[in-house]
């Protein structure tokens, strides 16, 4: 196995570019996932590496061997990648059992009779399919089918292993059982892996490294922890924990931190994020990071309750203050329509107004 | 990196693939253009386009319209396709509302009767029509006998318009129900609440949705016109009355001395151009018919329309119509055939005869245009589909370049009327070096059916392979197959349904084939078509119905096996 690598890969539809100079390098045996909102061109980008979609331009390589490049046209083709991919819809060919399913790739490989039962015995144990073998897809649960398409993608034992939203098909609690287990598999075959998904809870669960992705740009790059803690941008911190916004200027600071001037005339002092600022700026922090607070005080800021919702484990509420609509999440009740929440500093980051997602 | 290419599957794959490509495309691409270029090349050319001696001129073309009366022709023809189509549009779509959307009783018999005409030539229909309804036919006569009258005179231009019309009904019909039938039931409940009655609801939302089905029929129902044969020729040629594809069957075949290569081409040309343009039309058409898209996900049939004390009127009036238009004419075709002379003034049982059989079972050549019929359909049908499916694939599921294009000629046929598809290819076996091999054998005539009917099997192919989702061929790809061997082991045997629907409704186009032969059979490949519109050339009526008798029966069992043996979808 080798690195896989991609230098400054674009993609486009006509004039439309799906895909704009991205490039990652993935050491060998490393799960990275491909984050971002559904049309960033996630898929685009992962069927690029497979060969099932054509790259405009850059390279694509695995380790010495280039698989797309560019500038000199070389395309591999896909069958003679050795990839194995899961499909969201699992793809499995409804005229075949399951255990044919898996011998078709074998056969292409010539692989010998004996060795090929064999080696469709071992990948269907390893995803707790042994019994199931002489089903046809259409007789297989929806998670069922996921374990066999993974089967059937691992069982030529490919040299990369790329998901498509493999879970989004299951439904939420199976969905949580099935990353854990699929992480655990991954980790025991060692097999690179790029995973792509718009759910940020299964990305930061299953991940050694994200690359969150936005109209065709990687927007940040980093582990799991790195991203939720230190984001890049606005873009991340909104898509990631999707964090309140508060609006104001900078007015001084120091030391990677800085003060800032909001709407209704309160400063707050804030961490400055990695994108650096400007003078109008915005002020990141998640609504489970707020607190409710008895009065007036040093990052407190007075809002107004507009709304509030049970959410099973904490409660949440709607509030304006500080010329901003933001979310707070509490484990107690809110009685009062006026309340005091204090914006802690190193939960606060500030990043260039311009940053902002649109709402 | 030698490590990865070990795991992957030894490869010749990638060039077998464009050569297939290539392939099918070029050689889809030569039998389309085959038959036309030759035609085009005669119509500029003052002598036979196999004489070394022929040069250029636009003379034939001149001579056309000034010598010949093509003015009235051309009228002729157009008045004749106009009223097919009204005619044919009016009956078939109101028998589609009432056959498919009311409590109609016996509507499910109906409704297999009213698709009976669609297994038969219009050859076969004319003939029946002519038997039954023409100036001696057997209800005239009864008509007069009981009247005193002569009821109509169908050897005149509305006359004949008229019955073909009737004869293409049941093609507007087949593509209406379609539309009806399939609306999604939602659209019409949506009404229901909004507060319009049944009838209202479908009356207003789901009629309006026939649009495309009427507009796609409409003009396929012109062209047949344009193009038709067998009823201008039966009703037409004893009053004298021409239409472009009579004038061209005359100069063409019937022309006494040697036959004006110049004035046939000249006048093919024109009839090219003027269906191409119409299936132009017909694309410009349809081209927003997406607002009409019923059929969404898993919608349930609407339900019927309860027509309340008006149900056994409606009944009276759709059975006089069945009875009267489609059963009276077959069964003049079998009584015809079994009868030494039909007349309603004598019993017909007194008359009966199988000598009409026995003329047929007793000459070689009768029985080898059977035999041919029964192998070119069969050969041509298995034949067709196979290239179809090719083009199919290459079209629809490979990265191949020029795909698109590849799709455009294959269903370029359907411009391409059945006389000037027959007499290219026969220009084009004289004139090409080497093609006289297959000139005058069942070849050239397999050759030419596969060719004009290709847009048929690919319209039975094209909607079942969209059917199947393309993240299989994809998965095969990843999985080490390469094009070919993804389309033969993935793609295919899902197509298995379809493939046989395909087979099955080229054996039923093939078997009733007539106007493509004309030009093309010789004497031990003649069909059941030729042979029939030779013997009412000599005026022998007997053999003729007997002759149409034993298609009509052939076609009936393979129709009833095909769906039986092969599950084959065949108009619904
Ligand atoms: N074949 C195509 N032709 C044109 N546009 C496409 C095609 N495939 C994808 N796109 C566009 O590229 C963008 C990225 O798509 P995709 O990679 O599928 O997004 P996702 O991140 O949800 O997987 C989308 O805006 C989509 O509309
Ligand atoms: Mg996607």
């Amino acid at each position: 196995m080798a690195d896989l690598i991609l230098d400054d890969l674009s993609i486009s539809y006509g004039s439309y570019k799906a895909v704009s100079n991205v490039s990652l390098t993935i050491p060998k045996g490393e799960f990275l996932t491909l984050l971002g909102p559904s049309g960033c061109g996630k898929s685009t980008t992962l069927f690029a590496i497979s060969g099932l979609n054509h790259a405009t331009s850059g390279a694509i390589r695995m380790g010495e061997r280039v698989l797309f490049d560019g500038r000199s046209g070389t395309v591999v083709p896909p069958e003679q990648r050795n990839i194995g991919l899961v499909f969201q819809s699992y793809a499995l060919w409804p005229h075949m059992s399951v255990a044919q399913n898996l011998a078709y790739p074998l056969k292409l490989r010539k692989i010998g009779r004996a060795e090929q039962d064999e080696r469709i015995r071992e990948a269907l144990e390893l995803v707790e399919m042994g019994r199931f073998a002489e089903r046809y897809p259409f007789e297989l649960s929806g998670g069922q089918q996921q374990r066999v398409a993974l089967a059937r993608a691992l069982v030529y034992r490919p040299g990369l292993l790329l998901l498509d939203e493999p879970l989004s098909n299951l439904d939420a609690k199976l969905r949580e059982r099935a990353r854990v287990w699929l992480r655990e598999l991954q980790e025991r075959l060692g097999v690179t892996t790029v995973y792509v998904t718009h759910d940020q809870a299964e990305a930061l669960a299953v991940s050694d490294r994200i690359a969150v992705m936005d109209t065709g740009r990687i927007r940040q790059l980093g582990t799991p922890k790195e991203i939720y803690e230190t984001p890049a941008d606005a873009f991340v911190a909104d898509f990631i924990g999707s964090s309140n916004f508060l609006t104001g200027t900078v007015v001084g600071g120091s030391d990677g931190a800085a003060s800032v001037r909001l709407d209704d005339r309160t400063v707050i002092r804030a961490k400055v994020g990695a994108g650096g600022t400007g003078e109008n700026v915005v002020v990141a922090v998640r609504p489970e990071r707020l607190q409710i607070v008895g009065g007036a005080g040093d990052n407190v800021v007075q809002a107004t309750v507009q709304g509030g919702a049970y959410l099973g484990s904490v409660y949440q509420y709607e509030l304006v203050g500080a010329g901003s609509t933001f979310r707070v999440q509490t484990s107690r009740e809110i009685a009062d329509s006026q309340v005091f929440v204090y914006v802690p500093p190193e939960a606060s980051t500030l990043f260039s107004a311009q940053s902002r997602p649109q709402a | 990196m030698t490590e990865l290419a070990a795991g992957s599957p030894a490869h010749a794959g990638r060039d077998r693939s464009t050569a297939i490509f290539w392939t099918v495309s070029i050689l889809t691409t030569i039998l389309v253009i085959g038959p036309i270029a030759p035609i085009i090349l005669q119509a500029f050319l003052d002598q036979p386009l196999y004489k070394p001696e022929a040069a250029l001129t636009a003379g034939n073309f001149v001579r056309l319209f000034t010598e010949a009366g093509m003015g009235r022709i051309v009228l002729n023809t157009l008045f004749f396709a106009v009223v097919t189509m009204v005619v044919a549009q009016l009956f078939g779509s109101v028998m589609a509302v009432i056959v498919g959307r009311t409590n109609l009783p016996g509507r499910k018999w109906i409704g297999e009767i009213l698709i009976w005409p669609l297994f038969v030539s219009n050859l076969v229909m004319a003939f029946g029509w002519f038997t039954m309804y023409g100036p001696s036919g057997y209800i005239t006569l009864a008509v007069k006998a009981g009247t005193g009258l002569s009821p109509w005179n169908l050897y005149s231009l509305t006359g004949m318009s008229i019955v073909a019309g009737l004869s293409q009904a049941p093609l507007a019909y087949l593509m209406c129900i379609g539309a009806v039938t399939k609306a999604d039931a939602q659209l019409e409940d949506a009404a229901r609440s909004a507060g319009a009655s049944p009838m209202k609801a479908l009356l207003s939302i789901t009629v309006p949705m026939m649009r495309p089905a009427m507009v796609y029929s409409a003009v396929l129902n012109f062209v047949i016109g344009i193009e038709m044969l067998a009823i201008p020729l039966v009703f037409g040629g004893p009053s004298g009355i021409h239409t472009v594809t009579t004038f061209l069957y005359d100069q063409g075949i019937n022309a006494a001395v040697q036959s004006d290569y110049g004035i046939v081409g000249a006048g093919a040309v024109m009839l090219l151009v003027i269906v191409g343009l119409l299936v132009w039309l017909q694309g410009r058409l349809m081209k927003d018919s997406g607002r009409f898209v019923t059929v969404r996900g898993k919608a349930s049939r609407p339900s019927l329309v309860d027509l309340g004390k008006w149900r056994w009127v409606a009944f009276a009036a759709v059975a006089a119509y069945v009875l009267f238009t489609i059963v009276a004419v077959f069964a003049g075709i079998f009584m015809r055939a079994s009868v030494s002379f039909l007349t309603p003034l004598v019993p017909f049982w007194k008359l009966l005869t199988l000598a009409n059989f026995e003329l047929i079972f007793s000459q070689p050549g009768y029985i080898r245009a059977i035999l041919n019929s029964v192998v070119i359909s069969f050969l041509g049908g298995i034949i067709g589909t196979a290239c179809v499916v090719l083009i199919a694939l290459v079209a629809k599921r490979s990265e191949f370049r020029f795909r698109r294009a590849l799709e455009y000629v294959a269903l370029f046929p359907r411009s391409l009327p059945g006389i000037i598809a027959g007499l290219g290819f026969f220009y084009a076996v004289i004139w090409v070096p080497g093609l006289d091999m297959i000139r005058g054998t069942i070849w050239i005539l397999i050759a030419a059916f596969v060719v004009r009917y290709i847009p048929i099997g690919f319209g039975a192919i094209a909607p079942a392979l969209s059917q199947i989702g393309e993240e299989l061929d994809r998965a095969s790809r990843i999985s080490g197959g390469d094009w070919w061997t993804t389309v033969t082991r993935i793609v295919l045997p899902l197509l298995k349904p379809a493939l046989f629907s395909s087979f099955a409704l080229l054996f039923i186009h093939f078997f009733k084939e007539y106007v493509t032969a004309v030009f093309l059979y010789q004497p031990g490949s003649e069909i059941i078509g030729s042979t029939m519109l030779q013997l009412y050339a000599q005026g022998d009526n007997g053999p003729v119905s007997a002759l149409a008798t034993i298609q009509v029966i052939i076609t009936a069992l393979f129709v009833f096996m095909a769906r039986r043996l092969l599950g084959a979808k065949i108009y619904g």
